[in-house]
């Protein structure tokens, strides 16, 4: 059922068209990531949502309400900052009771539910603390806490963990996916890091200059990427100009090599320019004899990235990583030596442009 | 730091300690020479007997308390207003702010009893146009000083954060902004008040009761009672700075740097 629904939703700041033509529906529960690079519009669109910008055009639904002309502090919505947001003058306890405060819930009702919200952030003994005694990542637990103690019909997150070290916000992400799941709560989360998009989302909308480029879960997003920048911002990709050789088996070439596809190349003809990805991951050197997709290269470089190497290695004039899983007993080419490697069909990702 | 320079440090130092505390303790030791060939409080006592001390020092105590509260009631808004709102006219509105720095008090009083001493605004007997007046003279210091306190918490940030709980206005201005910049709301205030304390020209040509133009009067009457009065004065003076430091002092907190 869908919950919350953008349709045809744009932002104009002056002559700057920051959001353009933005659409999607959000299901009751789901966890949608606004993934993409600073700029892109990813914010502004959650602040339409959370109703401190009002589109140019479109529409923003709530439910069954229209909610796009409404003040923030009337649609029953929680946020969660990047920069927390607590209240400085206030204790942990207060904090999370302000909005229920505010809605003149009674006494009891609010202690009841600050005392399941502090056991929910496990913070159960920083009731009486204030903000600035508590560290990073407990501070945006309590933000969240808050957030959720007012029991809005969505969560909106902006970019909730930039702000901490790098182990909290890989346990703190884990902290609120599990808290989402358990409450239920249709959720919103901005983040520019795709890591963070990945192993949070039901769904991820990447976004680039104010446009959607895809949408899809994370397995989607990844491993079929649409649109060149989707497969440059996702993870690391090798991309590179291809022409079609036989649209009905599937076959073009680089560099004079012919590669097989699974995609379909329908729409295309023989000699028809096109651009192609293969993950660093899917490459292979060659260790038995194989007759399609072989490619002839020359090792230039090895980097050791820790559970990963990295060896680069030029095919024709196009240089390409490839990515295999470290292990002590892991046999690496010389640089400079003459390999070949290959692919499977699917690893060749056709792409839009 | 070479042995020279703090030699020299210390003698400027103790240079400008000497010329600025040199008057005032002479002025406190002429106070204490009321009686003759002794030292006493005699010109203390005498001022705190004078009810018409007591009326010009309770009148300027309301005045400065009066202010602040108008002051806070005007400014806080506005410099919240502007900040959150309007940051393109800032310039304007800090311009404006320092007009009563460059616009002698005997010209802003006359222009005052000028304007507002006929009708439609008749109202220069009023006492609330001598407070509107104080009001204009401590803006710089008022408006300053709770700009400052908003530019040191991210008002934005927590506007936006009250009103996602479902905060409205008023909400926000008065139980989420300014519980956080008490200490600048403060600091203004005693500035402002210390101001008012110390006013003369405004007081004595709108015809108000108030404590310097007692002091004034008492000058041209009495040898060693205007000594104490400017004694107790300073000395208030330097309380609401005392104050201002001790709740300066009292509104931080540790902040805790780091991860979990």
């Amino acid at each position: 059922m869908t919950h919350l629904e953008l349709s045809h939703i744009s932002k104009q700041f002056g002559q700057t068209a920051v959001v353009q033509d933005f659409n999607l529906d959000v299901k009751t529960g789901e966890f949608v990531s606004f993934l993409g690079p600073s700029g892109c519009g990813k914010t502004t669109t959650l602040r339409m949502i959370a109703g401190f910008e009002t589109p140019t055009t479109g529409k923003v639904m709530l439910g069954d309400a229209d909610i796009t002309d409404m003040a923030p502090n009337q649609r029953d919505v929680g946020m969660v900052f990047q920069a927390y947001a607590l209240f400085p003058n206030m204790t942990v306890a207060q904090n999370i009771g302000f909005g229920m405060k505010i809605h003149k819930e009674p006494e009891s009702a609010i202690k009841e539910r600050v005392i399941e919200m502090l056991a929910l952030i496990h913070l159960e003994q920083k009731g009486n603390s204030y903000p600035a005694q508590l560290s990073g990542g407990q501070q945006q637990r309590v933000a969240l806490a808050r957030a959720l103690a007012n029991r809005p019909k969505v969560l909106l997150l902006d970019e909730p963990l930039s702000a901490l070290d790098a182990k909290i916000r890989v346990s703190l992400r884990a902290e609120i996916r599990a808290i989402q799941r358990k409450l239920g709560i249709t959720a919103i989360y901005v983040t520019h890091d795709q890591e963070e998009a990945l192993s949070i989302s039901d769904r991820i909308v990447v976004m680039f200059d104010g446009r959607i480029e895809q949408v899809g879960t994370p397995f989607e997003i990844y491993n079929f990427p649409q649109t060149a920048f989707v497969a440059s911002f996702v993870g690391t990709l090798n991309t590179t100009d291809a022409e079609v050789i036989d649209p009905v088996k599937k076959l073009i070439k680089i560099d004079g090599v012919q590669l097989e596809t699974a995609e379909e190349l329908q729409g295309r003809k023989k000699g028809d320019k096109i651009k192609i990805a293969i993950r660093p991951e899917r490459l292979n050197f060659v260790s038995v004899e194989k007759k399609a997709n072989v490619l002839d290269c020359t090792v230039e470089n090895i980097t050791f990235l820790g559970s990963v190497v990295r060896i680069q290695v030029k095919i024709g004039s196009n240089r390409f990583n490839m990515d295999t899983f470290n292990n002590p007993f892991l046999e690496l080419p010389k640089i400079g030596a003459k390999e070949q490697v290959s692919c499977s069909r699917e690893a060749v990702i056709i792409l839009n442009s | 730091m070479k042995r020279g320079s703090v030699v020299w440090s210390w003698f400027w130092m103790i240079l400008g300690i000497i010329y600025f505390f040199l008057p005032l303790v002479a002025t406190f030791i002429f106070s204490l020479k009321a009686k003759l060939g002794v030292l006493s409080f005699l010109a203390y006592q005498q001022l705190f007997n004078d009810p018409d001390f007591i009326k010009g020092f309770s009148y300027s105590v309301m005045w400065g308390i009066l202010t602040i509260i108008v002051g806070i009631l005007i400014f806080f808004p506005t410099a919240y207003w502007v900040r959150m709102r309007l940051p393109q006219v800032r310039t304007a509105v800090e311009f404006v702010t320092m007009l009563p720095f460059v616009v002698p008090a005997i010209v802003f009083v006359f222009g005052l009893v000028r304007t507002f001493s006929h009708p439609p605004f008749l109202i220069v007997d009023s006492p609330a146009l001598l407070v509107l007046a104080y009001v204009v003279l401590t803006m710089p210091y008022m408006y300053r000083s709770i700009d400052t306190g908003l530019r040191s918490i991210d008002v934005r940030t927590l506007t936006e954060a009250a009103q996602s709980l479902g905060a409205g206005w008023g909400t926000i201005l008065f139980r989420v902004i300014l519980p956080n910049i008490r200490v600048s709301i403060i600091s203004g205030g005693f500035l402002g008040f210390a101001i008012v304390m110390g006013e003369y020209i405004l007081a004595q040509y709108l015809a108000k009761p108030a404590f310097a133009p007692f002091l004034a009067y008492l000058i041209q009457q009495k040898a060693y009672e205007p000594a104490a009065a400017t004694i107790v004065s300073i000395a208030l003076t330097w309380a609401c700075m005392g104050i201002i430091q001790l709740v300066g002092r009292g509104g931080s907190q540790p902040q805790i740097a780091g991860g979990h």
